[in-house]
């Protein structure tokens, strides 16, 4: 009994605490909470709101593929599967029986780790471009068939009920408060990561990551890490995918489940510096409001595609210059300090 | 058994046409392990300066060919000094997101230079041409697209592994560091496969455009069946990209005729269920 | 411990990377003498080129309403802004919303707020449609909607929305209608026609909102005109390659084959039929795909004998409506080509906006909702040939639909090396002799 007791608290312990982390990380990542919790108040107009949530949903869903693709050091390209799987969990039970929301997300992430879990095992006797290709192959197959059927709207997609906001019931609010429900969200995966971070299972995937025949001689499972990792990152997909059902209102397998989507994901990981757990969010601080803007100033004057080029630019500087994305350039910086100061 | 038959002659015409396409990619990546998500772009604007170059100098299409294939090679010359060089520093991941940047780079610049209005070719002497059989009608610039493709397959598989050439870029690709101590100037080996991967992707443009509509965006309609094909017949695997090919040409064609809606999933299934069984695709090395 | 660099890099980036995020757009004034209508348009992807078409249609509909133009006949040339505000001018806010619903979710906030916008049109593609109209019905916005047909959109009861063209119902039974006049004689040009040559029909929609409810609703209207479904196909856009789906359709031996494609894919369609000498008594198109300049362009002499449904033709405005004569004359200047169904409708979108807000005299959304369930628009004051604008209901559960709006189905004709859409379709407004059947491939 006491024994259990040790071990709950120190898995609190592990999720609340930040003390291994640099004092300089912890000040920044206070400042940037207090920010985005003060956001709505601090900025008035809609756009921005709209661009910050995304910008947290766009976080929560890196955050999740940095286990399998960060720590664990596995392309996947097939998140918007599990989205896709969170969203149409969500949007056809509400629609159809009108299950509360809260009981609908469980059952999204059920269907996508049970779908993962199926095909974890035969994916993970592949390697490198052939993972990746097999992730984007699975993902696609599951969006043509949710084209096809009949029973998931086709392509005719799904339209949530409108409920009079605030509905904590279906989880229907203005934008603040949508901005609210996807930071609590994030929140709570990110605390998440900060368990995981620290856990026993975090060093055997890096180090399956590293050298999977070390790890091996080390008596790690080196497969069932890795099918551990895919689950956990599919259903964090599948949570943000529920959210975007009921944020939207309207979702078909072309918006919840298409390539671009789980290229996005990855990207945003990727970008801000994989295998941290800053990089999915310096990630996504830059890649969605870029994004958003471009396309919001820069779409509609008549040049076509003009948006398209400057965010390709950026991409490809950053993927040309600074490989380990944000996050390198950050640790970089950090090590000419020590030299400067040493 | 009359369609059974028409079905496979179009399944063994539009198969080949994949593997065409898809051949550049293999060979990029079987030199440098390389994915180019910007394959499907190459092949855009090998259509496109076909059909410029055809239209302004108003001369045949399979002419302008020689001339769509330098334009893909210099295309491919230019990618690798100036963006692939960095790439390879980093690691995997960055080089999909670098070529996924060139990719809506090059699709969007020539939508903004060339407008989005899709184009065709009206003038040359295989566009609109069909031979009919008692039980099919080949389109004869698809046939002459086939053609092709089997004759730069076999030009390149040679080139690969008759020549010095050819045996120079092997090395590459096997241990490009060895291959610099043996006086292998690497760089160049690498430059060259981008620049002979972008020429066949050109040339693929150029016969694609003899019956293809043309717009910026039509690159993105080749890229994933590139992939499945690619890895299907095992990365940088020149015959294996022509198996695959058919074999991704002949399943598009019977599940297209009975099931349109889902041919595509039953392409990439059966690149998951070969991969399962042989995860380094049917020929990879 | 503590490192300045690294506090200072660490810090310098979480917040101004997010803080991006808070640059506001710069608050405009906005002078009272300028009305905002948001526009949504695909301007990029696949749909890029028709994203351009709307927007000539709709920016050429607010310059007639905000400028002189004394050689118009249109009385709402004469307006020089709204009357009933002032002469307040209308100023369009163009966005691209990339086919994405969610984009054009975000976009329509970003209009409605910030931009504070009276109202949004848009948006093509029925699904944006679907989520930009959750949107405006959320924040009270009215939406007037000029180009997306799919019948679903006015049947979910909302108090915000409203739809010019008329839906795929209304040109689905055209189609039949018209199919039953060529079995009766009533056709131009063409004798009475046995019905059996009409009544097996290949239908292939494009896999979306629209193609999909385009051709189930084909389906499902068939056997009430005695004509039977020989082959049904949904097919992927994305595909490149529709060799097979036209096979399977010349398999089954169609008498007619109808189309519910945008532009690429019925391309390709045709090109294809042309290489397998596939040549049924009738090819049609559901709009979208077909109506567009570019199909005309792009396919020349292979286009010939296409029939599209339409809204908007030429030929007819040149013979019997001059006021629509005259504007196709003067977007014709500005781009080169003749209006489409598809700029006709956007252009009549507009003018439903600036009547509205005449008829509202205030852009109050309660005052605008108003005069849009009130507005009778005259058919003499647009360049339509529908029996004017009035929104109502067909059907009870039918809501905010234009009940005057009527198709029309032209043919495209090779004539001097061009193609000339001739009206086939009311009967009475008939341009040409009809092309019957689709003519064998060469």
């Amino acid at each position: 009994m006491v024994g259990k007791m040790k071990a709950v608290v120190g898995v609190l312990k592990d999720t609340f605490s930040f003390n291994d982390l640099p004092l300089s990380e912890r000040i920044a990542f206070a400042a940037f909470l207090v920010f985005v919790f003060f956001f709505p108040w601090i900025v008035h107009t809609s756009y921005p709101r709209v661009v910050m949530i995304r910008f947290l949903l766009f976080a929560m869903y890196g955050l999740g593929w940095n286990l399998i693709g960060g720590y664990g050091g596995q392309v996947d390209l097939g998140q918007a599967k599990n989205v896709g799987f969170g969203a149409f969990a969500t949007a056809l039970m509400i629609t159809w029986w009108g299950v509360p929301f809260w009981i609908t997300v469980p059952v999204g992430i059920t269907v996508a780790v049970v779908e993962s879990f199926a095909v974890a095992y035969p994916m993970f006797r592949l390697r490198g471009h052939y993972f990746a290709i097999a992730t984007l192959c699975v993902a696609l197959v599951w969006q043509k068939l949710f084209l096809f059927w009949d029973w998931t709207g086709g392509a005719r997609g799904v339209e949530l009920p409108i409920k009079s906001a605030p509905n904590f019931t279906y989880m229907q609010f203005g934008t603040i408060g949508y901005h609210y429900f996807i930071f609590a969200l994030f929140m709570a995966e990110f605390l998440f990561m900060n368990w995981f971070r620290k856990s026993k299972m975090s060093y055997e995937l890096q180090a399956v990551r590293d050298n999977e025949d070390a790890a091996a001689s080390l008596g790690i499972n080196v497969t069932w890490t890795k099918v551990k990792t895919y689950l956990i990152t599919a259903a964090m997909g599948a949570v943000g995918g529920s959210f975007y059902a009921v944020y939207h209102l309207y979702i078909d397998p072309r918006c919840v489940m298409q390539l671009d989507l789980s290229i996005l994901i990855a990207m945003t990981a990727m970008v801000g510096g994989a295998g941290s757990i800053w990089g999915p969010i310096l990630g996504a601080a830059i890649l969605i409001p870029l994004d958003m803007y471009l396309g919001a100033l820069l779409g509609g004057m008549g040049f076509y595609g003009i948006d398209f080029i400057i965010y390709a630019l950026i991409i490809m500087v950053i993927a040309a210059r600074e490989p380990r994305g944000i996050w390198g350039i950050i640790e970089r910086a950090r090590r000419r300090g020590y030299v400067l100061r040493g | 058994m009359a369609l059974a038959a028409e079905i496979t002659a179009s399944g063994i015409l539009m198969g080949s046409i994949f593997a065409l396409v898809a051949l550049g990619l293999t060979l990029i990546f079987g030199v440098m392990n390389v994915v180019n998500f910007a394959h499907g772009e190459f092949l855009m604007i090998g259509m496109y300066s076909a059909f410029l170059i055809s239209t302004f100098l108003s001369i045949e299409p399979l002419v302008s060919l020689p001339f769509v294939a330098v334009v893909g090679f210099l295309l491919g010359i230019i990618t690798y000094y100036l963006l692939i060089r960095y790439l390879l520093r980093g690691p995997m991941i960055a080089q999909l997101f670098g070529t996924f940047g060139l990719m809506l780079f090059l699709r969007y610049l020539v939508m903004f230079i060339l407008g989005p209005n899709p184009r065709v070719l009206h003038q040359g002497v295989l566009i609109g041409k069909s031979v009919s059989l008692s039980w099919f009608t080949f389109d004869i610039s698809k046939l002459a697209a086939a053609g092709f493709s089997i004759l730069l397959f076999v030009l390149v598989s040679w080139m690969i592994e008759r020549t010095k050439l050819g045996r120079a870029l092997r090395a590459t690709s096997i241990d490009a560091e060895a291959a610099g101590y043996m006086g292998i100037d690497t760089e160049k080996m690498n430059a060259l496969a981008w620049g002979i991967g972008g020429a066949t992707a050109g040339i693929a443009g150029g016969l694609l455009a003899n019956f293809y509509y043309i717009t910026p965006t039509v690159g993105m309609l080749f890229i994933m069946i590139a992939f499945a094909t690619v890895a299907l017949g095992g990365f940088g695997s020149i015959r294996g990209a022509f198996i695959a090919g058919l074999i991704v040409g002949l399943i598009m064609m019977v599940a297209g005729y009975y099931l349109s809606q889902i041919k595509l999933a039953f392409v990439y299934l059966a690149y998951f269920l070969v991969v399962v069984l042989r995860p380094r695709g049917l020929f990879g090395w | 411990m503590f490192s300045k660099t690294r506090s200072l890099l660490v810090v310098g980036f979480l917040v101004c990377a997010v803080t991006l995020i808070g640059v506001a757009p710069l608050a405009q004034a906005g002078s009272p003498k300028e009305i905002k209508i948001g526009v949504l348009f695909p301007l990029s992807g696949g749909l890029a080129s028709t994203g351009a078409l709307i927007r000539q249609g709709a920016e050429l509909a607010a310059d007639i309403v905000n400028d002189k133009w004394p050689n118009l006949d249109i009385p709402m040339a004469k307006w020089e802004g709204i009357p009933s505000l002032g002469g307040a001018k209308i100023k369009l806010i163009v966005m691209d919303h990339r086919s994405d619903p969610a984009r054009g979710a975000d976009l329509a906030k970003r209009l409605i707020e910030d931009e504070k916008v009276v109202g949004i049109m848009g948006c093509y593609n029925s699904s944006v449609t679907k989520s930009v109209s959750t949107v405006c019905e959320r924040y009270g916005v009215p939406m007037i909607n000029s180009n997306s047909t799919s019948p679903l959109l006015t049947r979910r009861g909302y108090n915000w929305f409203w739809r010019t063209t008329p839906d795929n119902i209304t040109f689905t039974v055209d189609l039949f209608k018209f199919l039953e006049g060529l079995v009766e004689g009533k056709v131009r040009g063409v004798g009475k026609i046995p019905r059996e040559e009409l009544d097996d029909l290949a239908i292939a929609g494009e896999e979306t909102e629209y193609g999909t409810t385009g051709a189930e609703l084909l389906k499902e209207m068939a056997p009430e005109y005695g004509c039977r479904v020989v082959k049904y196909i949904l097919y992927a856009h994305e595909s490149p390659d529709l060799t097979s789906e036209s096979q399977a359709m010349q398999a089954a031996n169609p008498d007619c084959v109808l189309f519910i494609p945008y532009v690429s894919d019925v391309i390709l369609y045709m090109r294809t039929f042309r290489s397998l000498r596939f040549s049924p008594h009738i090819i049609w198109g559901q709009d979208a795909g077909t109506v567009q300049p570019d199909f005309a362009r792009v396919l020349g002499k292979d286009a010939n004998g296409v029939i599209t449904r339409t809204v908007f033709i030429p030929e007819v405005a040149i013979k019997v409506k001059p006021i629509a004569a005259q504007i196709n004359n003067v977007y014709k200047e500005r781009t080169g080509e003749d209006l489409s169904g598809t700029s006709a409708r956007a252009f009549t979108g507009i003018q439903a906006w600036a009547y509205v807000l005449d008829k509202a005299g205030s852009t109050e959304p309660k005052a605008i909702q108003k005069a849009c369930n009130e507005i009778y628009i005259s058919p003499d004051d647009i360049i339509m040939l529908w029996g004017g604008i009035n929104f109502g209901s067909t059907t009870p559960d039918e809501k905010g639909q234009n009940v005057l709006g009527m198709g029309m189905i032209g043919q495209w004709q090779w004539k001097d090396g061009k193609n000339v859409l001739e009206a086939v379709y009311p009967f009475d407004y008939a341009t040409a002799d009809m092309i019957y059947p689709f003519p064998e491939w060469e």
